[in-house]
């Protein structure tokens, strides 16, 4: 009987485990930063708003990279698909936003 | 033999409900896609018949606003979309030596999410009237301002149900063509039809969830309150244009693809030579995707988004030709010099063809922004959609059919019978729609319930409303031949064109329920028809003949659709006032929506909690079926 893997997971499971944690420690404690960064510029106050805006954006954007990159796997091999996807997902999302945005209320 | 156990079997009509065997799901498709493409015939001849002579008073203005909805929606949603799954589901798993779709639970709840979706929307007929705002549900006609029965809230909550199951069934077909192709089918040696299945259920990934924002607004002003469309508190009525488009225009080539992929499927196998500029029509489906993203707001020139804006949209609408001209040459390129064979199906795909180009043509000079101010809103837009939809779509559709129905009911249709149903069809499509062109140049608008006599209108009205009952002879001459098709015993050769290139013709008619018996080997483009040049019978199998896993049969999809159903009609009824406490108390505190969707989770919850191990078909069981591979 060959296609009695069903519930066995475990094939599954040992390959992700060869990774090593190392990492996803590096990946953690760069999210964190991420993190505090955006919390602290907030915080400190007395920050020109308009900067403080734009880095918020750029620390949002790193956030979501690390996050895709490291914990949804995407820059492992073989994600070729899900990366396209997402991309053209994006593309069409922020396109229709944008532009019936603009033509709306500009 | 630890999967020796036997999965309960149904027979009849709980076969019907509970399977999820892409095959059978695709005749549930078509049955149901039929009925509805039916009723949404009939509501186009009582359209026309309202106005095939001036001042008639077939129907009132209030019907005849429900009619052209219903029309355009059922039509649109419940007619073609499920027709296209339905080839899709037949086809696509046996084109890429696949034994199912990678979700088969999915497949059977897609299939009832729409069923039940669309059945709610027609229910709308007797309680209380039909949808009254139009295909396109433009606020603020559709607000509950003006639009004051429940029609619309049918639309938006019958279609969200519908949509779901569209949304289903794209991410499903992904899953499948990404997944399960057969050992040596790379992406560039798909057969065409499965690349345009493909890229169509990645335009529903994109396009539907804008609808889906966009009906649940809908819903919220209409049912809740809000105020996203409502101009006094602060909201936009364009907003509603801008988020239909979005997803309209998309929806308008998550249509036309898969007839385009039918076609090349068609041409190639009757003109006996390999599709001409293979890569070029992959390449082409691609760009037409990415573009019919970028072109919603064609539908909106007139809304004054400002010549900056038309103008782009202007040429980006203008440059999608580019692409299908691509894939109108190599369908010509591939039929010049081929020994073609001209029986209904390329019948069909022939007279798509020039019928088509017809139908883009007057899309570029739409696309004209200059131009467009004076062709909205008449008649010349309805040709135009008519001429890409039915000389496109359904002209494929009907090629489609005659040409896989022997691989989906193992029957072939009767050759006189669907010639007779082509020229009848073709001759009352454009006896129908090309006049109706001028109708539209001298000035006669859409969405009229009649019109004056002697303003030029008469004679070209009557002559489209005469080309209308031709077309319904077609159909009904269809119909016939599928009943006389069903006195033959089943079973005919797998391979019943005798020129089939792709690996569904490598398989009996109907096929066995686990589709090949070892998994084919493919060793290049048009796999089957590779095999029979180097003189093969059968693929070379590229596994051994091993214990088939099979999905098992369940009743949970239907439940869930049913519970939906149950929740949205519940919820539509909110705020009436029926004159009765009890049910004032029901549907006032959401407890009839709340029953509907605890039924729906209790259903999810269940296929969570005990798994489906599914069963095994073992190679004993395949030998006695004598199956060639």
């Amino acid at each position: 009987m060959t296609n009695h893997d069903l519930n066995d997971g475990s094939a599954v499971k040992h390959r992700h485990r060869h990774e090593g944690p190392q990492k996803h420690i590096i990946a953690f404690v760069f999210s964190i930063i991420l993190t505090l960064i955006a919390f602290a510029t907030v915080a400190a106050g007395g920050v020109n708003i308009a900067f403080t805006v734009l880095l918020l954006l750029v620390m949002a954007v790193l956030q979501v990279l690390v996050q895709l990159g490291y914990w949804m796997h995407l820059k492992d091999k073989g994600h070729m698909m899900p990366i396209l996807f997402m991309a053209g997902g994006f593309f069409v999302a922020g396109l229709a936003i944008i532009a019936a945005l603009y033509w709306m209320w500009w | 033999m630890a999967h020796a156990h036997s999965v309960k079997r149904h027979k009849g009509l709980m076969d019907w409900l509970t399977t999820v065997d892409h095959k059978k799901i695709a005749i549930l498709y078509l049955v149901a896609g039929g009925l509805f493409f039916g009723i949404g015939g009939i509501e186009a001849l009582m359209i026309r018949v309202q106005l095939a002579k001036p001042m008639n008073d077939f129907v009132t203005a209030q019907q005849f606003n429900e009619l052209i909805t219903m029309h355009g929606t059922t039509m649109i949603f419940l007619g073609v979309m499920p027709i296209i799954f339905a080839l899709m589901n037949a086809v696509v798993p046996l084109q890429i030596g696949a034994r199912d779709v990678a979700f088969p639970f999915l497949n059977s709840l897609g299939f009832w999410t729409f069923l039940f979706g669309g059945l709610l929307l027609n229910l709308s007929w007797v309680m209380g009237g039909a949808p009254d705002a139009g295909w396109t549900s433009y606020t603020p006609l559709s607000s509950s301002t003006y639009s004051t029965t429940h029609g619309v809230d049918f639309y938006t909550i019958g279609l969200q149900i519908a949509g779901l199951g569209t949304l289903i069934g794209g991410i499903n077909f992904l899953a499948t063509i990404i997944t399960m192709r057969a050992p040596g089918m790379s992406f560039m040696r798909m057969p065409m039809f499965t690349w345009t299945a493909f890229v169509t259920s990645a335009m529903i990934l994109f396009a539907f969830p804008a609808v889906t924002v966009g009906l649940v607004l809908l819903t919220f002003d209409r049912i809740l309150g809000a105020n996203f469309f409502d101009v006094a508190q602060g909201g936009n009525p364009v907003l509603w244009q801008h988020i239909f488009w979005i997803f309209g225009h998309p929806e308008v080539y998550i249509l036309i693809l898969p007839a385009f992929g039918i076609i090349s499927e068609v041409v190639s196998t009757f003109s006996r030579k390999r599709l001409f500029g293979y890569s070029s029509m992959v390449f082409a489906t691609i760009l037409i995707a990415f573009l019919g993203f970028m072109v919603w707001a064609h539908h909106m020139f007139t809304t004054g988004m400002g010549p900056v804006a038309n103008a782009l949209f202007s040429i980006a609408t203008m440059l999608i030709a580019v692409p299908t001209g691509i894939k109108i040459f190599n369908w010509l390129f591939t039929m010049w010099g081929g020994q073609i064979t001209f029986n209904t199906a390329n019948l069909f795909a022939a007279g798509f063809i020039p019928t088509f180009v017809m139908g883009g043509v007057t899309g570029v000079m739409l696309a004209s922004a200059p131009a467009d101010y004076q062709y909205h809103d008449t008649y010349f837009v309805v040709a135009h959609f008519h001429y890409v939809i039915v000389g496109g779509l359904v002209l494929g559709l009907f090629a489609g059919l005659h040409y896989w129905w022997p691989k989906m009911f193992g029957r072939v249709l009767n050759e006189g019978l669907g010639k007779l149903e082509f020229w009848t069809f073709i001759i009352g499509f454009h006896l129908t729609f090309f006049i109706q062109h001028f109708l539209g140049l001298i000035g006669m608008q859409r969405r009229v319930f009649t019109y004056l006599p002697n303003q030029g209108f008469d004679l070209m009205n009557l002559i489209s409303t005469i080309g209308a009952f031709l077309m319904g002879v077609g159909v009904i001459v269809f119909l016939i031949n599928i009943a006389i098709s069903f006195k033959q015993p089943k079973g005919v050769d797998g391979d019943v064109w005798k020129d089939g290139r792709t690996l569904e013709w490598a398989i009996p008619s109907p096929p066995p329920e686990y589709n090949f018996k070892q998994t084919p080997l493919v060793r290049g483009i048009d796999a089957f028809w590779k095999e029979k040049m180097a003189g093969n019978k059968e693929m070379t199998p590229a596994e051994p003949v091993g214990p088939i896993h099979m999905p098992s049969p369940t009743i949970l999809p239907f439940v869930m659709s049913v519970g939906l159903f149950i929740a949205g009609l519940g919820f539509m009824f909110t705020n009436d006032d029926f004159g009765n406490s009890l049910l004032n108390f029901l549907f006032g505190n959401y407890i009839i929506t709340g029953i509907g969707l605890a039924i729906t989770f209790g259903s999810m919850l269940l296929r969570s909690l005990f798994d489906d191990h599914g069963w095994h078909v073992e190679p004993e069981e395949l030998n006695d079926k004598g199956v060639k591979a």
